[in-house]
Protein backbone atom coordinates (compact mmCIF):
# COMPACT_ATOMS: atom_id res chain seq x y z
CA UNK A 1 0.00 0.00 0.00
CA UNK A 2 1.33 3.41 -0.87
CA UNK A 3 -0.44 6.70 -0.39
CA UNK A 4 -0.54 9.51 -2.87
CA UNK A 5 -0.12 12.09 -0.18
CA UNK A 6 -2.99 14.17 -1.48
CA UNK A 7 -5.46 13.29 1.26
CA UNK A 8 -9.12 12.67 0.54
CA UNK A 9 -9.21 9.64 -1.76
CA UNK A 10 -7.12 6.81 -0.45
CA UNK A 11 -5.34 3.97 -2.21
CA UNK A 12 -7.32 1.36 -0.31
CA UNK A 13 -10.54 2.84 -1.60
CA UNK A 14 -11.77 4.15 1.72
CA UNK A 15 -12.16 7.79 2.44
CA UNK A 16 -13.65 9.84 5.18
CA UNK A 17 -17.12 9.84 3.64
CA UNK A 18 -17.38 6.05 3.79
CA UNK A 19 -18.57 4.19 6.87
CA UNK A 20 -15.90 2.99 9.21
CA UNK A 21 -15.17 -0.73 9.27
CA UNK A 22 -16.44 -1.01 12.83
CA UNK A 23 -19.82 0.20 11.66
CA UNK A 24 -19.79 3.49 13.46
CA UNK A 25 -20.87 6.76 12.01
CA UNK A 26 -17.73 8.71 11.00
CA UNK A 27 -19.20 11.86 12.48
CA UNK A 28 -19.58 10.14 15.82
CA UNK A 29 -16.87 11.15 18.28
CA UNK A 30 -14.23 8.53 18.88
CA UNK A 31 -14.14 6.96 22.31
CA UNK A 32 -11.79 8.87 24.58
CA UNK A 33 -10.07 5.60 25.45
CA UNK A 34 -8.34 5.68 22.08
CA UNK A 35 -6.18 8.38 23.56
CA UNK A 36 -4.80 5.84 26.02
CA UNK A 37 -3.87 3.62 23.14
CA UNK A 38 -1.99 6.31 21.24
CA UNK A 39 0.29 6.78 24.23
CA UNK A 40 2.18 3.73 23.06
CA UNK A 41 3.16 5.56 19.87
CA UNK A 42 4.74 8.40 21.84
CA UNK A 43 6.67 6.00 24.04
CA UNK A 44 7.53 3.73 21.14
CA UNK A 45 8.71 6.56 18.92
CA UNK A 46 10.95 8.06 21.55
CA UNK A 47 12.33 4.71 22.68
CA UNK A 48 12.99 3.41 19.18
CA UNK A 49 14.61 6.47 17.64
CA UNK A 50 16.25 7.35 20.94
CA UNK A 51 17.92 3.95 20.86
CA UNK A 52 18.91 4.37 17.23
CA UNK A 53 20.29 7.83 17.96
CA UNK A 54 22.18 6.57 20.97
CA UNK A 55 23.71 3.69 19.03
CA UNK A 56 24.76 5.94 16.15
CA UNK A 57 26.02 8.44 18.72
CA UNK A 58 28.20 5.78 20.35
CA UNK A 59 29.47 4.65 16.99
CA UNK A 60 30.33 8.12 15.73
CA UNK A 61 31.31 9.59 19.08
CA UNK A 62 28.60 12.24 18.94
CA UNK A 63 26.55 11.72 22.12
CA UNK A 64 24.05 14.47 21.29
CA UNK A 65 22.60 12.24 18.56
CA UNK A 66 20.70 10.52 21.37
CA UNK A 67 18.71 13.72 21.95
CA UNK A 68 18.21 14.21 18.24
CA UNK A 69 16.85 10.67 18.01
CA UNK A 70 14.46 11.23 20.89
CA UNK A 71 13.09 14.45 19.40
CA UNK A 72 12.84 12.87 15.95
CA UNK A 73 11.00 9.90 17.44
CA UNK A 74 8.60 12.11 19.33
CA UNK A 75 7.90 14.24 16.26
CA UNK A 76 7.33 11.14 14.11
CA UNK A 77 5.01 9.68 16.73
CA UNK A 78 2.96 12.86 16.82
CA UNK A 79 2.76 12.83 13.01
CA UNK A 80 1.72 9.17 13.10
CA UNK A 81 -1.04 9.88 15.60
CA UNK A 82 -2.31 12.78 13.49
CA UNK A 83 -2.44 10.57 10.39
CA UNK A 84 -4.20 7.80 12.27
CA UNK A 85 -6.77 10.01 13.95
CA UNK A 86 -7.65 12.04 10.88
CA UNK A 87 -7.79 9.14 8.46
CA UNK A 88 -11.42 8.24 9.05
CA UNK B 1 12.70 -12.02 49.72
CA UNK B 2 13.01 -12.75 53.40
CA UNK B 3 11.26 -9.59 54.51
CA UNK B 4 7.67 -9.78 55.61
CA UNK B 5 5.40 -6.95 54.62
CA UNK B 6 5.40 -4.69 57.63
CA UNK B 7 2.41 -2.42 57.45
CA UNK B 8 2.86 -1.55 61.12
CA UNK B 9 6.20 -0.62 62.62
CA UNK B 10 7.45 -2.29 65.74
CA UNK B 11 5.30 -1.60 68.76
CA UNK B 12 6.27 1.40 70.79
CA UNK B 13 8.03 3.00 67.87
CA UNK B 14 6.60 6.47 68.08
CA UNK B 15 7.83 9.99 67.54
CA UNK B 16 9.98 11.52 70.33
CA UNK B 17 10.93 8.06 71.60
CA UNK B 18 14.23 8.04 69.79
CA UNK B 19 12.77 5.98 67.01
CA UNK B 20 13.02 7.11 63.41
CA UNK B 21 10.10 6.98 61.00
CA UNK B 22 10.01 3.43 59.66
CA UNK B 23 9.42 4.52 56.08
CA UNK B 24 7.61 2.01 53.91
CA UNK B 25 9.65 0.85 50.98
CA UNK B 26 9.64 -1.62 48.16
CA UNK B 27 10.48 -4.37 50.63
CA UNK B 28 6.88 -4.09 51.83
CA UNK B 29 5.95 -5.74 48.56
CA UNK B 30 7.96 -8.86 49.30
CA UNK B 31 6.40 -11.55 51.41
CA UNK B 32 7.64 -14.50 53.37
CA UNK B 33 6.36 -17.57 51.52
CA UNK B 34 3.27 -19.20 52.97
CA UNK B 35 4.66 -22.58 51.98
CA UNK B 36 7.46 -23.85 49.82
CA UNK B 37 7.58 -26.73 47.38
CA UNK B 38 11.18 -27.34 46.40
CA UNK B 39 12.38 -23.98 45.14
CA UNK B 40 8.84 -22.77 44.49
CA UNK B 41 7.65 -20.28 47.05
CA UNK B 42 3.95 -19.72 47.41
CA UNK B 43 3.34 -16.15 48.60
CA UNK B 44 0.46 -13.92 49.58
CA UNK B 45 0.09 -12.20 46.17
CA UNK B 46 -0.28 -15.61 44.50
CA UNK B 47 -2.91 -16.59 47.02
CA UNK B 48 -4.73 -13.31 46.40
CA UNK B 49 -4.68 -13.83 42.65
CA UNK B 50 -6.12 -17.32 43.03
CA UNK B 51 -8.76 -16.06 45.44
CA UNK B 52 -9.66 -13.23 43.02
CA UNK B 53 -10.13 -15.70 40.23
CA UNK B 54 -12.21 -17.93 42.48
CA UNK B 55 -14.37 -15.00 43.59
CA UNK B 56 -15.07 -13.87 40.03
CA UNK B 57 -15.81 -17.40 38.78
CA UNK B 58 -17.98 -18.27 41.76
CA UNK B 59 -19.90 -15.02 41.63
CA UNK B 60 -20.80 -15.29 37.96
CA UNK B 61 -21.52 -18.98 38.30
CA UNK B 62 -23.96 -18.34 41.14
CA UNK B 63 -25.43 -15.30 39.41
CA UNK B 64 -26.22 -17.05 36.14
CA UNK B 65 -26.75 -20.61 37.33
CA UNK B 66 -30.52 -20.38 36.97
CA UNK B 67 -31.10 -17.24 34.93
CA UNK B 68 -34.59 -15.80 35.16
CA UNK B 69 -36.29 -13.38 32.81
CA UNK B 70 -36.80 -10.98 35.68
CA UNK B 71 -33.44 -11.03 37.42
CA UNK B 72 -33.23 -11.05 41.18
CA UNK B 73 -30.41 -10.94 43.69
CA UNK B 74 -27.01 -11.96 42.42
CA UNK B 75 -28.25 -12.26 38.85
CA UNK B 76 -29.26 -8.60 39.00
CA UNK B 77 -25.78 -7.52 40.06
CA UNK B 78 -24.16 -9.88 37.59
CA UNK B 79 -26.21 -8.50 34.71
CA UNK B 80 -25.35 -4.99 35.78
CA UNK B 81 -21.66 -5.88 35.63
CA UNK B 82 -21.85 -7.65 32.29
CA UNK B 83 -23.94 -4.90 30.74
CA UNK B 84 -21.51 -2.29 32.03
CA UNK B 85 -18.62 -4.04 30.32
CA UNK B 86 -20.68 -4.52 27.15
CA UNK B 87 -21.97 -0.96 26.86
CA UNK B 88 -19.07 1.03 28.26
CA UNK B 89 -16.05 -1.02 27.19
CA UNK B 90 -16.91 -3.39 24.35
CA UNK B 91 -19.54 -1.66 22.21
CA UNK B 92 -17.77 1.71 21.82
CA UNK B 93 -14.74 -0.10 20.38
CA UNK B 94 -15.99 -3.21 18.66
CA UNK B 95 -19.63 -2.54 17.91
CA UNK B 96 -22.34 -5.18 18.00
CA UNK B 97 -20.40 -7.88 16.15
CA UNK B 98 -17.75 -7.71 18.87
CA UNK B 99 -20.11 -9.27 21.39
CA UNK B 100 -18.32 -12.61 21.03
CA UNK B 101 -15.42 -11.08 22.95
CA UNK B 102 -17.69 -10.16 25.86
CA UNK B 103 -16.77 -13.16 28.07
CA UNK B 104 -13.08 -12.38 27.62
CA UNK B 105 -13.49 -8.71 28.51
CA UNK B 106 -15.82 -9.40 31.44
CA UNK B 107 -13.28 -11.86 32.85
CA UNK B 108 -10.39 -9.44 32.42
CA UNK B 109 -12.24 -6.48 33.89
CA UNK B 110 -13.55 -8.24 36.98
CA UNK B 111 -10.40 -10.24 37.62
CA UNK B 112 -8.25 -7.12 37.54
CA UNK B 113 -10.76 -5.14 39.56
CA UNK B 114 -11.00 -7.71 42.35
CA UNK B 115 -7.22 -8.07 42.48
CA UNK B 116 -6.98 -4.28 42.77
CA UNK B 117 -9.72 -4.11 45.38
CA UNK B 118 -7.73 -6.31 47.75
CA UNK B 119 -5.55 -3.26 48.27
CA UNK B 120 -8.14 -1.57 50.46
CA UNK B 121 -9.93 -4.52 52.03
CA UNK B 122 -8.99 -4.57 55.72
CA UNK B 123 -6.71 -7.41 56.87
CA UNK B 124 -5.83 -8.21 53.26
CA UNK B 125 -4.49 -4.78 52.34
CA UNK B 126 -2.51 -5.77 49.31
CA UNK B 127 -3.34 -5.29 45.64
CA UNK B 128 -2.04 -8.39 43.88
CA UNK B 129 -1.64 -6.34 40.69
CA UNK B 130 1.12 -4.30 42.31
CA UNK B 131 3.41 -7.28 41.70
CA UNK B 132 4.39 -7.06 38.07
CA UNK B 133 3.92 -10.73 37.27
CA UNK B 134 0.14 -10.52 37.36
CA UNK B 135 -0.35 -7.53 35.05
CA UNK B 136 2.42 -8.92 32.84
CA UNK B 137 0.69 -12.29 32.59
CA UNK B 138 -2.61 -10.66 31.74
CA UNK B 139 -0.96 -8.35 29.22
CA UNK B 140 0.65 -11.40 27.61
CA UNK B 141 -2.76 -13.06 27.26
CA UNK B 142 -4.13 -9.86 25.71
CA UNK B 143 -1.11 -9.67 23.38
CA UNK B 144 -1.52 -13.24 22.18
CA UNK B 145 -5.26 -12.65 21.76
CA UNK B 146 -5.08 -9.56 19.59
CA UNK B 147 -2.23 -10.88 17.47
CA UNK B 148 -4.12 -14.14 16.91
CA UNK B 149 -7.27 -12.25 15.97
CA UNK B 150 -5.32 -10.06 13.57
CA UNK B 151 -3.63 -13.05 11.94
CA UNK B 152 -6.86 -14.94 11.58
CA UNK B 153 -8.54 -11.95 9.99
CA UNK B 154 -5.77 -11.16 7.55
CA UNK B 155 -3.25 -13.99 7.51
CA UNK B 156 0.18 -13.77 9.21
CA UNK B 157 1.97 -11.82 6.49
CA UNK B 158 -0.95 -9.56 5.73
CA UNK B 159 -1.39 -8.80 9.40
CA UNK B 160 2.22 -7.82 9.92
CA UNK B 161 2.11 -5.75 6.78
CA UNK B 162 -1.00 -4.00 7.98
CA UNK B 163 0.58 -3.56 11.38
CA UNK B 164 3.75 -2.00 10.01
CA UNK B 165 2.15 0.40 7.56
CA UNK B 166 0.18 3.14 9.24
CA UNK B 167 -2.94 4.00 7.33
CA UNK B 168 -3.49 7.51 6.12
CA UNK B 169 0.17 8.48 6.09
CA UNK B 170 1.69 9.79 2.85
CA UNK B 171 4.23 7.41 1.31
CA UNK B 172 7.30 9.60 1.70
CA UNK B 173 7.07 9.57 5.48
CA UNK B 174 6.44 5.82 5.76
CA UNK B 175 10.10 4.82 6.27
CA UNK B 176 10.07 7.00 9.36
CA UNK B 177 6.68 5.94 10.70
CA UNK B 178 6.53 2.24 9.88
CA UNK B 179 9.16 1.23 12.48
CA UNK B 180 7.28 3.15 15.16
CA UNK B 181 3.99 1.51 14.24
CA UNK B 182 5.49 -1.97 14.29
CA UNK B 183 7.51 -1.36 17.44
CA UNK B 184 4.51 0.16 19.19
CA UNK B 185 2.09 -2.59 18.16
CA UNK B 186 4.32 -5.50 19.01
CA UNK B 187 6.40 -4.35 21.96
CA UNK B 188 5.18 -1.15 23.55
CA UNK B 189 1.51 -2.05 23.85
CA UNK B 190 1.82 -5.03 26.18
CA UNK B 191 4.59 -3.23 28.02
CA UNK B 192 2.56 -0.08 28.73
CA UNK B 193 -0.46 -2.19 29.61
CA UNK B 194 1.61 -3.94 32.26
CA UNK B 195 3.42 -0.92 33.64
CA UNK B 196 0.34 1.29 33.82
CA UNK B 197 -1.57 -1.15 35.99
CA UNK B 198 1.37 -2.23 38.12
CA UNK B 199 2.72 1.28 38.74
CA UNK B 200 -0.69 2.66 39.66
CA UNK B 201 -1.35 -0.09 42.16
CA UNK B 202 2.18 0.01 43.57
CA UNK B 203 2.06 3.79 44.02
CA UNK B 204 -1.40 3.64 45.59
CA UNK B 205 -0.39 0.95 48.05
CA UNK B 206 2.79 2.78 48.95
CA UNK B 207 0.85 6.01 49.48
CA UNK B 208 -1.57 4.34 51.86
CA UNK B 209 1.36 2.72 53.68
CA UNK B 210 3.18 6.03 54.07
CA UNK B 211 0.25 7.75 55.74
CA UNK B 212 -1.00 4.69 57.60
CA UNK B 213 2.41 4.03 59.12
CA UNK B 214 2.84 7.75 59.81
CA UNK B 215 -0.46 7.87 61.70
CA UNK B 216 0.81 5.11 63.96
CA UNK B 217 4.30 6.54 64.27
CA UNK B 218 3.16 10.08 65.12
CA UNK B 219 0.64 8.85 67.66
CA UNK B 220 1.88 9.99 71.09
CA UNK B 221 0.83 12.23 73.96
CA UNK B 222 2.29 15.35 72.37
CA UNK B 223 1.81 17.63 69.40
CA UNK B 224 2.33 14.42 67.45
CA UNK B 225 -1.30 13.55 68.16
CA UNK B 226 -2.40 16.37 65.88
CA UNK B 227 -0.13 15.15 63.11
CA UNK B 228 -1.31 11.59 63.66
CA UNK B 229 -4.95 12.66 63.32
CA UNK B 230 -4.18 14.52 60.12
CA UNK B 231 -2.29 11.57 58.76
CA UNK B 232 -5.10 9.21 59.68
CA UNK B 233 -7.69 11.42 57.97
CA UNK B 234 -5.49 11.54 54.90
CA UNK B 235 -5.27 7.76 54.92
CA UNK B 236 -9.06 7.58 54.81
CA UNK B 237 -9.31 10.17 52.04
CA UNK B 238 -6.61 8.40 50.02
CA UNK B 239 -8.43 5.11 50.50
CA UNK B 240 -11.41 6.74 48.81
CA UNK B 241 -9.13 7.86 45.99
CA UNK B 242 -7.78 4.33 45.71
CA UNK B 243 -11.30 2.94 45.26
CA UNK B 244 -11.63 5.23 42.27
CA UNK B 245 -8.22 4.42 40.84
CA UNK B 246 -8.66 0.68 41.25
CA UNK B 247 -11.88 0.70 39.28
CA UNK B 248 -10.42 3.12 36.73
CA UNK B 249 -7.32 1.01 36.11
CA UNK B 250 -9.39 -2.13 35.64
CA UNK B 251 -11.58 -0.16 33.24
CA UNK B 252 -8.60 1.16 31.29
CA UNK B 253 -7.04 -2.29 31.09
CA UNK B 254 -10.23 -3.80 29.67
CA UNK B 255 -10.86 -0.80 27.40
CA UNK B 256 -7.40 -1.00 25.90
CA UNK B 257 -7.85 -4.74 25.39
CA UNK B 258 -11.02 -4.00 23.44
CA UNK B 259 -9.24 -1.29 21.47
CA UNK B 260 -6.34 -3.57 20.56
CA UNK B 261 -8.73 -6.26 19.39
CA UNK B 262 -10.68 -3.72 17.35
CA UNK B 263 -7.44 -2.36 15.90
CA UNK B 264 -6.23 -5.84 14.93
CA UNK B 265 -9.49 -6.48 13.12
CA UNK B 266 -9.64 -3.02 11.61
CA UNK B 267 -6.19 -3.02 10.03
CA UNK B 268 -7.35 -6.20 8.34
CA UNK B 269 -9.27 -4.67 5.47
Amino acid sequence: MSGNGAGGSRPDGRDSSQPRPDGRDPSEPRPASEGWAYLSYLIGGMALYGLVGWLIGRWTGLPWLFGVGMVLGLASAVALIIFRVTRS
Amino acid sequence: MSDVAVSMPAEGCHIFSGCGYPAPSITDFYFRPIFTIGSFQFTKPMLLAIVSGAIVVTFFFVAFRKPKIVPRGAQNVGELGVLFVRDQILRPQLGKEGDKYLPFLVSIFFFVWVMNLFGIIPLIDFPATSRIAFPAGLAFIVWVTYITIGMRAKGPIGYFRAMAIPQGAPWWILPLLAPIELFSNILVRPFTLTIRLMANMLAGHLLLLVFGVAAWYLFSASIGLLYATTSFLLTIILTGLEVLIQALQAFIFATLTAFYIADAKQTAH
